[in-house]
């Protein structure tokens, strides 16, 4: 175990593990965090986690976590690794099992004030419309052939089919498609898993959430953004679902199997990784890349369902745009100066979000001058937030900071003591609907079982890594 | 005092189960047991139907993962789910068995969670004194 005494405090939001504490690390360890903080995360295995990533071949600068990290498998979640695209490693242990895993911000022209006294028959038609839970399936209706090419080409694929409007997909991370993609390397098993659940929400962390937006930091870009006080908006919070978590699964078997040829040792199976430029690295960023289209159709789906429930309730003119939508379980190639040096590097941001500051050309130009919106889900019950990315995430987190709140409970720590109707009522009693298919979906996710999103979020604003733009409370919840 | 055939472990973000058996091959029918109390309700499932099941690996870690990934499969890939598992035969290096259960009926059969994979963090299997134990993790 790492103990306190070995962590060296750069400044109130930076503390670093030197490498050395731990043979096989090629690098340090630098975690954003607070002090009252770090003693939470001392807990359980993630700083371990941040130094196992230290020793993969090929990784630049630091090995980063971000102040929401907790224990995950090989990488903590929270995590983020560059490495060099000529000489370093791919390991789909960084990115994860729920491929570009994400978060997309739908903007509405209602108010807190339109929908309070609808709340009820709101919250129920988009529970009866968007497909959720364990074993949900779409109503997304693919021909043969359709898969292949809704892997090849992500949101602007479900736009062009009728799951959407003109604009939706452009205000994606990557306009909602990585070019890349190949869905030859997506394997049987995964497409099977994958066909049906385009426009499901899943189950798990996984939700829906109507909220509105009670506080604004940030007035120039929350109105470039299009955001105001009061305005309803909608987070969607899923990701690839059976698809994605077969190509993770089917990739680290392979690469278990590959690393000897390459000489590589990893600490941890799960770490299993292989040189990027190999013939399994190449296979697995097509496949990898063709699951992230995936979740852009995905959440493209879901997005075109729930501006109809909106519009069933609301009307027509009850106009429901995309703000933006970004993946936080992604390896993406990416240009940083590190050491004077322009580098490529392929980042792996295993829980955390891309956070490009103003000015970057992978910006849509509406939000150019303010910088890339960072999407921030909360736990059910509390707020979530909208950043913008900061100069500070260019100069040392790789363009990255956190993605949520992150787990302190276990599952069944969580439950313990608390029963459906006593979640559900202290809930209502500060005005948010929750609607669930499984009992688990409410329990393992009450807010007790989080950090302090507030305290989380202060962390990448003081750090210099984003900043705030606004504070989202929900109104309903809608869960797997 | 004798142990259960599997309990569930803590984990911060996921599950993990603690299997135990007089015989390799038992273990592995009671980590597929668990895995399968982890997804839902197997009581309710009726043993009508069996499919075979077959998984290699070249060590017995990676071939308890990957005997429960052919079960998880069945309940993610084929919407088929086993009320139990058994096992035939057993080397250290290949196995084979039977699921035996019926296809999903989603108003009989309620899934607690989506078991998203199984992981090799803390991935172990060992024998203590002629007893079989196994840990696994799985990401849901």
């Amino acid at each position: 175990m790492i103990y306190k005494g070995q962590i060296r405090k750069i400044d109130d939001y930076r503390w670093l593990i030197p490498g050395h504490i731990r043979p096989g690390t090629h690098t340090d360890a630098l975690i954003y965090t607070t002090e009252e903080m770090l003693d939470s995360i001392l807990q359980d295995l993630s700083l371990e986690q941040a130094l196992n990533v230290a020793c993969l071949p090929g990784i630049v600068g630091r090995s980063l976590a971000m102040p929401d990290i907790h224990q995950g498998y090989g990488f903590p979640i929270g995590g983020v690794a560059a490495m060099d695209f000529e000489h370093g490693v791919v390991s789909p242990g960084g990115v994860g099992f729920d491929i570009n895993c994400g978060v997309r911000l739908l903007g509405c022209a209602l108010t807190e004030t339109d929908v309070r006294p609808r709340l009820k028959e709101l919250v129920d038609q988009v529970f009866r419309d968007v497909p959720c839970g364990v074993g949900g399936h779409g109503d997304v209706k693919l021909g043969s052939g359709d898969l292949d090419e809704l892997l090849a080409k992500g949101a602007p694929w479900m736009v062009a089919h009728g799951y959407g409007t003109g604009e939706d997909a452009r205000f994606a991370e990557s306009g909602g498609a990585i070019r890349e993609a190949d869905p030859t390397q997506v394997s049987q098993r995964a497409k099977q898993r994958g066909q049906g659940q385009v426009g499901t929400l899943g189950s798990g962390n996984h939700f829906l959430e109507i909220q509105f937006v009670q506080q604004i930091f940030d007035p120039t870009a929350a109105e470039a953004l299009g955001l105001s006080e009061g305005q309803v908006v909608v987070l969607i919070h899923t990701g690839s679902r059976g698809l994605g978590h077969q190509v993770c699964t089917d990739f680290v078997a392979q690469m278990n199997a590959a690393m000897r040829k390459y000489n590589i040792e990893v600490p941890d199976r799960q770490l299993a990784c292989v040189p990027i430029q190999s013939p399994e690295g190449k296979s697995y960023l097509g496949a990898m890349n063709a699951s992230a289209n995936f979740a852009w159709a995905n959440r493209q789906g879901i997005t075109h369902f729930t501006r109809k429930a909106i519009q069933k309730v609301f009307g027509g003119e009850a106009a429901v745009r995309v703000i933006y939508d970004v993946a936080h379980n992604i390896a993406k190639r990416e240009r940083y100066v590190v050491d004077r040096k322009e580098r490529d590097l392929l980042v792996h941001r295993k829980g955390a979000t891309r956070a490009f500051p103003a000015g970057h050309p992978e910006i849509p130009d509406r939000y150019r001058h303010v910088g890339q919106p960072v999407l921030i889900p909360g736990s059910m019950g509390t707020a979530s937030y909208v950043l913008v990315g900061a100069e500070g995430a260019m100069r040392e987190s790789f363009g990255s900071v956190c993605h949520g709140a992150g787990r302190m409970l276990s599952r069944t720590a969580a439950k313990k003591g608390r029963n459906v109707e006593g979640v559900r009522q202290a809930l209502e009693a500060q005005g948010i609907l929750v609607r669930s298919e499984t009992r688990n979906g409410i329990l393992e996710e009450v807010p007790e079982a989080y950090k302090d999103i507030d305290a989380v979020i202060d962390v990448v604003h003081n750090a210099g890594l984003a900043r705030k733009v606004a504070r989202l409370r929900p109104m309903g919840v809608i869960k797997g | 005092m004798s142990h259960p055939p599997f309990e569930i472990l803590e984990h911060t973000a996921d599950i993990g189960v603690r299997a135990r058996g007089p015989s390799l091959a038992a273990l592995f029918e009671n980590a597929a047991a668990g895995l399968l109390d982890v997804a839902f309700d197997a009581g309710a499932v009726t043993a009508r139907e069996s499919r075979p099941l077959v998984a290699e690996a070249a060590d017995r870690e990676s071939l308890l993962l990957n005997w429960l990934q052919e079960v998880l499969w069945l309940v993610d890939g084929e919407g088929w789910l086993p009320r139990r598992v058994e096992v035939h035969e057993i080397s250290e290096t290949r196995v084979t068995g039977v699921a035996r259960g019926e296809p999903r009926d989603p108003a009989r059969h309620v899934l607690r969670v989506i078991v998203k994979a199984v992981t090799y963090h803390l991935l172990s299997v060992r024998e203590d004194r002629g007893a079989w134990v196994a840990e696994v993790y799985l990401d849901i």
